[in-house]
């Protein structure tokens, strides 16, 4: 199998991670973005890449428009410039239902919860599209549909148990803490097998121990279901440790690529990050 | 000795007792695991083909007769059944406490010399390696959940299910060999050894053989009359001498089943689902459960309330005695049966104890509010009196004798004796064979008759020959006037409240006693919820002057039932203060499970102490903190000191009359 | 039993058909209001609008007949035919999809993300533009509907309760049909909504927007289905209602009677309106035979809203609605 994988893959079609991972070709593209909100530069003239099995960071001072790029993958924002390249398609202008619909999940760094339902029903509308039965189909052919809420819930209880969670399966978020909340969010992303899993702050607002939990399960969501991962973090300890590479933005424009040791002996980079205080 | 191998018909070990069960009961459920989701049930047929694969895996990868294998995770049936597996290769099992620090677990690891380890998941692979290459004769460790641990080196791990499999494939290679060391298992062999927690001093390795183990499991079966239909939730730590007793020495005796929860969390979740028919549970989690009821009732509706409170009272007055099968009035019988319609039914359905038949606590003294509250409900709950050297079972109650202040009578096979200064001794096929290379506390426990000292101070009681325990033998002391101090007496009863989570009497040699007191934060903080009093943690909510109130009265109300009894009466509380951080097991402030370390807290909060005694009002601290990951750090905190009010002590006359009863 | 007692019974049971009716229309209400936060002033007019629609379908009247004989100078009212029931109440519900489908697309797609005042303003003027067009289109004259529903007095149980208590019960045979109908209705409603892929997006709709567009819900499909549900529900309620007392203007009418229905039950909540609808149904019922002789009567024209209103003071958010906590 490895063997297969290494003879179909050419050197410029991926890399091998220090610890041993193979990262694929590349998954989505980013050529020359620019959004404006108005007269105002969100983005300006940003390309990037993001391979099949990475964990890929972008980073960057509070207000440097990590979010706004978070969105423009995600289709929740439409660059004015530029094109989005995804599984080797460039990608017309989009909904963000139809971005979810290619297999490209997300949280948000506000969290945005179903705070009526319980986790498990929060965690099984990420199943929402693999739900094939149409209304009528699923009135009439009540086996079917059956049997197709069993596979569902199949795959949801796995990542359950993934993210050890099962003790609140039952609990209406509204009533969760803060930190699980977010690994709810995550959870329903996750209950979607996404092709790629875009991650707005996933550590905002969060204590040192909540901080090296969520840590884990984004590596063990890498390494145990191969998803390729994007984030957006501010506070650049976590990223160097978790991410392959890192997209640093300043002011809009991007500043700085690459390997977490290449970005952080980036002259630039320091500059932007000594000017701004920790927070 | 010799009969009772007979009364057991052979079968002298638990690999025997495993093979006996996939011929008598091979259909029938042996475990139940939560996962996914779901209930997954192992038939004892299916285990016992799960334990021989196992076991030839072990013998594969050079297992010898005569090793340690260190089991470490939580209770899962996969490490159950390599306890088995270890003893039918002629290995010895040894369950570590699963939230041990990395240190603690390399003292047990390096004591035993364990060549093995058998453990959950990737935290306890890690804490493992942590300490492996100080470990000197440890090779290999296995592995059941292989999440995250992929990209480890694989040159001293291995995944359980692949030593399974590879068992399997030498299987014509090695059942001969397997064969040959499962019969060469009798009833002298050791079929476990636990480590003590230990209220002083390092663990000491308790070796228990299989006539231990298999003894006390039949007389305790019969005893209850336990059967294969019984079903049990295994969520106490494995590597203590109870779970060890329940979810394998009586669930191979007598073929029951043994259901594993799906994390800790969900426990009392799947303590519904499951319903056992026989429970076990420390004091500790009876009280959580009573709490979260009464939380939930404070918020329940005023109708539902009203009924709760009627219906109790009822229980309360009525519920104990048809439990015991004493007369009782028609209309308290009427009553009582409306009861179990709308609140003791539907309360023992969401608690999970619709189906229970016998429950047992143990391990500290239960409140009696706590204890007849159960009672009342129509739940069997006893209390029996045990140590990991008793395996187990030291006094038990019998049905029908059942009393919130005394542990019972003493166990089938248990003879009882009570020495000059009060300290309870004991001798029964199930006292341990050593302790492991520790030839001069083995002497000092068990002498040559066979006599165990058990630690504790106690008296059998005239009438009823039930024993009471008063407290740990070496911390009844002398009060500076001569009367005694027994300060776990106290204490239990200030434990006995919900708001309070523990307590730790100081008098020792003093004029009057003093108190240290732990809030417990969901009980105290549901209460701060409701009158409106905001805190941002436990810190603050301890140092708040309404919490002190209750506090006060609360030590009040047990310095009047102190004032009660004349022999302890100079035990009541002059002083306390409420602590500024919960005792913790990670600054080793208690056990693991959960006993107060009496010395160290004296010396860590000397001031403290210094000022409960020198009249101040208040005193600024800073204490030493333990995270969970092992980093530490500081907190201080200013306290308040309160003065608690006392009862006029009445003389102590009866005291040398009611220890020197026995 | 005491004659009042027995018709304070009968009057009762009166009003709970009544409220039947209030239910069905506040539930139109609810639905919107859940998934979209918008308040739908217009689900009064669309009931009419529907049994219009119905009426005219079933009876093969032309569509739009007054301006093409005014324009092109023709003289034609009818297709000369008339149509099953059934059938014309599918073609119906397939005129109230479109509905939905307009409505979506040439006023609410343009009014993403504004104010809920304006929302609602644009429900007014949907609600007049969609009475203007229904006189347009079927003609402004009270209709009789007829779908073969069984009228008038329930013989049996008149004469049950005569042998019983010596007093027959008068209970309309529609209003005995209406409750079954509403029943069901109810039942499908919450069968949908919990158990089919598309129930389960409109919740998530309902509960957020964002998160529902994560995961692949499309806003704009959820809500046409919504409002062809809210369609739905407003057919059923014209149809019981124009089966009652015919097709007239005054139908839209029982939209404001929905409101305190609302303020009972919570914008909310499902159980809420048929509760609420329900609670004012009978209340009013009640409060005119026990109450109206005694203050000059008509007291059903305000009972409802001051009922609202003393409610609105002591539990503002409704019996069954989201508790509204003010965190300062």
């Amino acid at each position: 199998m490895n063997a297969q994988m290494n003879a179909l893959a050419q050197p410029q079609d991926g890399y091998t991670t220090a610890d041993g991972r193979k990262i694929g070709p590349v998954l989505m593209e980013m050529k020359n973005i620019t959004l404006r909100f108005g007269g105002v530069k969100a983005i300006t003239d940003i390309s990037f890449d993001i391979r099949e099995g990475e964990i890929r960071a972008i980073i960057g001072p509070n207000g440097a428009g990590k979010s706004s790029m978070l969105n423009v993958i995600s289709g929740f924002y439409v660059p004015q410039e530029g094109e989005v390249w995804y599984k080797g398609q460039k990608r017309p202008p989009m909904k963000p239902f139809q971005v979810a619909r290619l297999g490209i999940a997300r949280t948000f760094q506000n969290i945005a919860l179903f705070e009526g339902m319980t986790v498990l029903d929060n965690v099984m509308t990420g199943r929402l599209n693999h739900m094939k039965s149409g209304l009528i189909a699923q009135a009439i052919w009540k086996g079917r549909a059956e049997a197709e809420e069993v596979a569902n819930r199949e795959v949801v209880e796995k990542v359950i148990d993934f993210l050890e969670i099962q003790a609140i399966r039952k609990t209406p978020v509204a009533r969760l803490p803060y930190g699980l909340k977010k690994r709810v969010e995550l959870a329903r992303a996750l209950a979607a097998e996404p092709s790629l899993l875009l991650l707005d702050e996933p550590m905002a607002g969060m204590n040192v121990e909540e901080k090296e939990d969520m840590s884990r399960f984004i590596l063990d969501v890498n390494d145990e279901f191969g998803t390729t991962i994007c984030l957006i973090e501010h506070d650049m300890g976590v990223v160097m440790d978790l991410s392959d590479r890192v997209v640093v933005m300043d002011y809009g424009k991007k500043i700085g690529d690459g390997t977490p040791d290449d970005v952080r002996s980036n002259q630039a980079v320091i500059d932007a990050y000594l000017g701004v205080a920790h927070d | 000795m010799a009969q009772s191998s007979q009364a057991t018909d052979g079968l002298t070990s638990i690999p025997a007792l495993l093979q006996r069960n996939a011929q008598v009961f091979a259909a029938k459920p042996a475990y139940r695991e939560k996962e996914f989701g779901i209930w997954q049930t192992w038939t004892w047929a299916d285990v016992s083909r799960e334990v021989d694969d196992l076991a030839l895996g072990l013998i594969n990868m050079g297992v010898n007769e005569g090793d340690f294998i260190a089991i470490i995770g939580n209770n899962r049936p996969h490490l159950y059944w390599s306890m088995v597996a270890a003893q039918s290769v002629g290995a010895i099992p040894v369950p570590l406490y699963q939230d041990a620090a990395a240190e603690e677990m390399a003292y047990v690891l390096e004591h035993c010399g364990a060549r093995f380890a058998i453990v959950e998941d990737q935290e306890q692979v890690d804490k493992v390696i942590e300490v492996q290459d100080r470990l000197h004769q440890f090779e290999h460790m296995i592995y059941l959940d292989p999440r995250g641990l992929r990209k480890y080196d694989h040159h001293r791990l291995h995944e359980l299910r692949h030593v399974q499999e590879q068992g399997r494939a030498a299987r014509d290679e090695f059942t001969p060999d397997l064969a040959a060391r499962r019969a060469k298992l009798d009833y002298a062999s050791t079929c476990v050894m636990l480590y003590t927690s230990g209220t002083t001093g390092k663990p000491k390795g308790v070796v228990l053989s299989n006539r231990n183990i298999i003894e006390s499991a039949r007389n305790s079966c019969d005893f209850d009359n336990l059967r294969a239909g019984e079903e049990v939730l295994a969520y106490l730590p494995m590597a203590w001498v109870g779970d060890f007793i329940f979810s394998i020495g009586q669930a191979y005796w007598s073929g029951f089943c043994v259901n594993c929860p799906e994390s800790t969390e969900t426990m009392q979740s799947d303590l519904r689902e499951i319903g056992p028919s026989y429970f076990f549970a420390p004091p500790r989690v009876f009280e959580g459960m009573l709490t979260s009821v009464m939380i939930r009732m404070e918020d329940a509706s005023p109708l539902k309330k009203w009924l709760f409170d009627r219906f109790m009272t009822v229980a309360k007055r009525v519920g104990p005695d048809i439990l015991d099968g004493k007369p009782v009035g028609m209309t308290d019988r009427l009553l009582y049966a409306l009861g179990q319609i709308a609140v003791y039914g539907p309360l023992k359905n969401t608690l999970g104890f619709s189906n229970i038949r016998v429950g047992y606590t143990a391990g500290e003294a239960i409140g009696p509010e706590i204890f007849s509250f159960y009672r009342s409900l129509g739940i069997n709950l006893k209390q029996l009196y045990g140590q990991t050297e008793a395996t187990v079972f030291i006094t038990v109650q019998p049905d029908g004798e059942v009393r919130a202040d005394t542990v019972g009578v003493p166990a089938p096979g248990v003879e009882l004796r009570i020495a000059d200064n009060g300290e309870v001794f004991y001798r029964s096929p199930g006292v341990f064979e050593y302790y492991y290379k520790n030839p001069e506390s083995t002497a000092s426990t068990k002498d040559a008759e066979g006599w165990v000292a058990t630690g504790d101070a106690g008296f059998i009681e005239p009438g009823s020959g039930h024993l009471r325990i008063i407290d740990r033998a070496k911390d009844v002391g002398k009060m500076a006037d001569g009367s005694l101090f027994a300060p776990k007496y106290v204490e239990n009863k200030l434990k006995f409240y919900p708001n309070i989570l523990e307590a730790v009497v100081f008098g020792n040699g003093r004029d009057r006693c003093c108190a240290f007191i732990n809030i417990d934060l969901q009980a105290v903080g549901n209460w701060a919820e409701r009158n409106n009093i905001s805190y941002s943690g436990y810190q603050e909510l301890a140092g708040h002057p309404k919490v002190l109130d209750m506090v006060q009265a609360h030590v009040e109300e047990v310095n009047a039932s102190v004032a009660a009894d004349p022999m302890l009466s100079g035990c009541q509380i002059h002083r306390f203060l409420i602590l500024h951080k919960e005792l913790d097991a990670d600054d080793g402030e208690m056990t693991r499970t959960r006993k107060v370390r009496r010395r160290i807290i004296e010396d860590k909060y000397a001031d403290l102490i210094g000022a409960l005694y020198d009249g101040s009002a208040q005193i600024a601290t800073k204490t030493e903190v333990t995270y969970e990951d092992g980093r530490k750090g500081y907190i201080s905190a200013t306290l308040t000191l309160r003065d608690a009010k006392v009862f006029p002590v009445t003389p102590h006359k009866m005291a040398e009359q009611k220890v020197a009863a026995e | 039993m005491p004659e009042t007692l027995l018709y304070a019974i009968e009057v009762m049971t009166n009003g709970l058909m009544a409220g039947v009716l209030y239910a069905l229309v506040a539930l139109g209400f609810v639905l919107i209001y859940k998934a979209s936060g918008i308040f739908n002033y217009a689900q009064g007019v669309m009931a009419l609008f529907s049994a219009m629609t119905l009426v005219g379908i079933m009876e093969g009247r032309v569509p739009f007949s007054h301006l093409i004989n005014a324009v092109l100078g023709t003289d034609i009212h009818h297709f000369g035919w008339h149509l099953p029931a059934v059938l014309s109440i599918l073609m119906t519900m397939a005129v109230m999809v479109l509905l939905a489908w307009a409505v979506q697309r040439f006023i609410f797609r343009h009014l993403v993300n504004q104010e809920p005042i304006i929302l609602f303003m644009a429900t007014i003027g949907l609600a007049y533009f969609m009475e203007g067009f229904g006189d347009m289109m079927w003609g402004s004259d009270i209709k009789k509907l007829d779908v073969g529903l069984p009228q008038g007095m329930n013989s049996w149980i008149d004469e049950t309760t005569y042998g019983a208590f010596g007093y027959g019960f008068f209970i309309d045979n529609l209003d005995i049909v209406a409750a079954i109908v509403a029943a069901i209705l109810v039942a499908i409603l919450v069968a949908f909504s919990q158990y089919t892929k598309q129930g389960r997006a409109m919740r998530a709709v309902a509960d957020d927007h964002q998160a529902a567009l994560s995961v692949g819900i499309s806003l704009n499909f959820i809500w046409i289905m919504v409002w062809s549900v809210a369609g739905f529900v407003a057919l059923v309620a014209g149809v019981m209602w124009g089966a009652k007392s015919g097709v007239q203007f005054s139908l839209s009418l029982i939209a404001l009677k929905a409101l305190p229905v609302l303020m009972l039950g919570g914008f909310t909540s499902i159980p809420g309106a048929i509760v609420g609808g329900l609670i004012i149904g009978v209340g009013e019922k009640l409060f005119e035979f026990f109450i109206g002789p005694m203050i000059g009567g008509a007291t059903e024209n305000w009972f409802a809203y001051v009922l609202a209103l003393i409610f609105l003071v002591f539990r503002p958010q409704g019996l069954f609605g989201e508790k509204i906590i003010e965190r300062v």
